[in-house]
């Protein structure tokens, strides 16, 4: 027994060393092919793996279907959860190792330092005039950085208000369409014993979101692009203003106590319970809300955020719009036909994306059938026709370090550790945005 | 096989491969990381030699002191909580009490978790409006005391100490019982038959038998202290308003969100620093003595 048991063990270890040999010399084995019969092979490298992204399903069958129609170039995926990847494309394209093609994590301050370092592929000759013609209107402006281009948009996101109109009308409380109607909304809320509004500070941005609304409905799109530029102006009386304001709802209670503690998948996680009556965020939480797990289907509105009496911004003035697409890697071996998947892959991806609710379309989508859409997409869709102006995640815009200290000042300001006038004299200390805007 | 190990070849083929191993990433990557703690590099590119500027920027940027601080403090507390805990649950179960390797067992078991999970239960345990503290003090008529104790400045500190303290206490407890175990028995026999209580025969035998023991465990228990990471990441991330920030979290932040590879190279060797010295001064104090 003893004996068979031992030889047994030789064999499963004899077949675990040759499996890690060939695992190991998969690679090279991949690139002889490549040579040889004339067939190339692409990664790609991406970070739709969850569960309620509608992206995780539909990435294996847009590439099951070019494999399928490229037989000589064959695509393959490496899917990586967000932070994780992160730090990892992060990793290889400091070391020149990146894939061919792969997600870029919103663009913006993100993909800067790489696309100065000359890390990503400079696509500008292969976006033709027919390619640019499917695009919806606004979305090539968003991806030309110095008059080259660098991705192709897939889908897009914007902020807005989501409010629990369960709760509201438990509150006798009125959906806001402005500043004041907010604050009369928080304190009927209060009154009737519902937290107004959820944030989920622990991670920080959540809380920006609200900040950048405020701000760019006090001062206007228009100020806070030239703020971007020069941030000198951050230090103007209509971002005080718009500062105060943050600190008069937090003060009035309309946030959770919790906040500081709780994380932004808690936050969804309460907001679907039914636990707060207010949320601002984008349109990617709207598969949660529709969900069958979720307690508030069917009884969430999304509205544009509440205009300001006294403000410069108007509510076709949105918070989003960024382009959220995948890059090409300049160490790629086969440019002209990774670029031909990125377009093909961008497309298929933004069209059946927002069919299948995960993003507003980037692409022309006449003639698209949207019927199974959900409600809360179809509204979500609407506020994005209505808008003349965009400017997507400040934290995309700002240079990576002051996208932390700005969102490190929110949570002070939050805290109410920090007055509105020095909030917005450590503002003005950023530095000025790499970005053209 | 004495004949092998006094052949001095025999012995650096076999320390070799290890030596290699160390030296490629333990030694190299340190080496390394000293050399990128005097440039201002974003990660990608050429990066621009400044000096001891990042170190300058380190030793006066508040956020940085506050966050050796709170090492410091947290090194305190696993010297003065943590290792007395664990003394004396050792000193107790060597001295042969019933279910003796069932407590060993269980006092164990949180060192096998893995800190994610742990810093995730606590976390839950800790949640204003769900946990299971406040739903504690809650139904015990404490409803004064119920509080997000993760989410205040002046509670988040204590609160995700606990977690790690709580988490080793079992590791230096079996560090020190297999020290207790080890002392001769009739030592111990010799004390019974002169009359010493059990409390006088573990201060004035066990403890100071035990010497070597406590110096590996106040070494280790400093320097995880310094090194602590992933259960403060997990639980806080730092906040709220960085008063959880430990060097180890602030140089994750500094590298991995705002691309600052230069500066968060400091901080790394500041830690490694730190670790060295206090395994001296440790090392020395108890030699000394």
């Amino acid at each position: 027994m003893k004996a068979l048991l031992k030889r047994s063990m030789v064999v499963v270890l004899a077949l675990g060393l040759t499996g890690s040999l060939a695992a190991c010399s998969s690679p090279s084995e991949g690139e002889t092919q490549a040579g040889g019969s004339g067939t190339i092979k692409l990664k790609l490298w991406d970070q739709s793996v969850g569960n309620t992204d509608p992206s995780s399903k539909l990435l294996p069958e847009i590439i099951e279907k070019w494999n399928a129609d490229h037989p000589n170039i064959q695509v393959e995926r490496t899917g990586t959860t967000g932070e994780q990847y992160k730090t990892k494309i992060k990793t290889a394209l400091a070391a020149n190792e990146a894939p061919d093609v792969f997600y870029g994590m919103g663009g913006g301050s993100f993909m800067q330092p790489y696309i100065k370092s000359d890390n990503v592929l400079d696509i500008t000759s292969y976006v033709t005039d027919d390619i640019k013609a499917k695009m919806a209107p606004g979305m090539l402006e968003g991806i030309t950085t110095n008059g080259k281009i660098y991705s192709l948009p897939v889908y897009t996101h914007i902020a807005s208000l989501y409010v629990n109109t369960e709760l509201f009308q438990k509150a006798g409380a009125k959906i806001p369409t402005t500043y004041q109607e907010l604050l009369d909304a928080v304190s009927k809320l209060k009154e009737a014993g519902i937290t107004p509004a959820l944030i989920g500070e622990k991670d920080r941005w959540p809380g920006m979101y609200w900040y950048d609304l405020i701000a760019m409905r006090q001062a206007g799109n228009d100020a806070v692009v030239e703020a971007f530029k020069d941030p000198s102006k951050w230090n103007t009386p209509d971002f005080v203003a718009a500062a105060a304001k943050m600190q008069e709802l937090a003060k009035a209670g309309a946030f959770n106590s919790s906040m500081f503690s709780m994380s932004y998948d808690e936050m969804l996680g309460a907001f679907n319970a039914g636990n707060g009556a207010m949320m601002v965020q984008a349109n990617w939480v709207n598969g949660g809300i529709e969900d069958e797990s979720s307690a508030v289907k069917g009884k969430v509105q999304v509205v544009p955020f509440p205009i300001f009496e006294d403000g410069k911004g108007k509510s076709t003035e949105i918070f989003g719009g960024g382009q959220d697409g995948f890059y090409v890697s300049s160490s790629t071996k086969y440019p002209k036909e990774a670029v031909e998947f990125l377009t093909y892959l961008s497309m298929e991806l933004g069209t059946k994306g927002f069919q299948a609710g995960a993003g507003l379309p980037s692409w022309n989508t006449d003639g698209i059938d949207t019927s199974g859409l959900s409600e809360l997409d179809q509204a979500a869709a609407e506020i994005m026709k209505t808008g003349n102006s965009f400017i997507t995640w400040w934290d995309n815009i700002l240079p990576a370090e002051s996208a932390d200290a700005h969102k490190n000042l929110i949570a002070t300001l939050l805290s109410g550790d920090m007055s509105p006038e020095e909030f917005c004299k450590q503002m003005a200390q950023l530095k000025p945005t790499e970005l053209d805007l | 096989m004495n004949s092998v190990f006094s052949n001095k070849t025999a012995i650096s083929i076999f320390v070799l491969p290890t030596l290699l191993i160390f030296c490629g990433i333990v030694l190299v990557p340190i080496f390394i990381s000293s050399y990128y703690s005097l440039l201002d590099w974003n990660g990608v590119g050429k990066g621009a030699f400044i000096g001891f500027r990042n170190y300058v920027e380190m030793f006066t940027d508040t956020r940085a002191l506050h966050a050796m601080k709170n090492s410091l403090l947290f090194a305190a507390a696993s010297v003065f909580i943590q290792l007395p805990i664990s003394l004396v649950l050792a000193l107790v179960l060597a001295s042969a009490v019933k279910g003796e390797g069932f407590y060993r067992t269980v006092y164990f078991i949180p060192v096998l978790i893995s800190t994610v999970v742990i810093a995730q239960l606590w976390s839950k345990i800790y949640n204003a409006d769900y946990g299971l503290l406040n739903t504690l003090l809650k139904d015990i008529g404490l409803s004064g005391w119920v509080q997000d104790w993760l989410g205040q400045k002046k509670t988040a500190l204590i609160a995700s100490f606990i977690p790690t303290l709580w988490q080793y206490i079992g590791y230096h407890m079996l560090l020190m019982y297999a020290g207790a175990k080890s002392v001769s028995q009739d030592i111990f026999e010799a004390a019974k038959i002169d009359g010493a209580s059990r409390v006088r025969t573990a201060i004035a035998i066990t403890i100071p038998l035990m010497r070597p023991i406590l110096k590996v465990c106040l070494v280790f228990s400093v320097i995880g202290a310094f090194k602590v990471f992933d259960l403060v990441y997990v639980l806080t991330g730092g906040g709220p308003l960085f008063a959880t920030e430990v060097p180890s979290t602030l140089m994750y932040t500094t590298i991995f969100d705002t691309y600052r590879y230069g500066y968060g190279s400091a901080l790394s060797v500041f830690i490694i620093l730190e670790c060295l010295v206090f395994t001296v001064v440790i090392n020395t104090f108890f030699k000394t003595e």
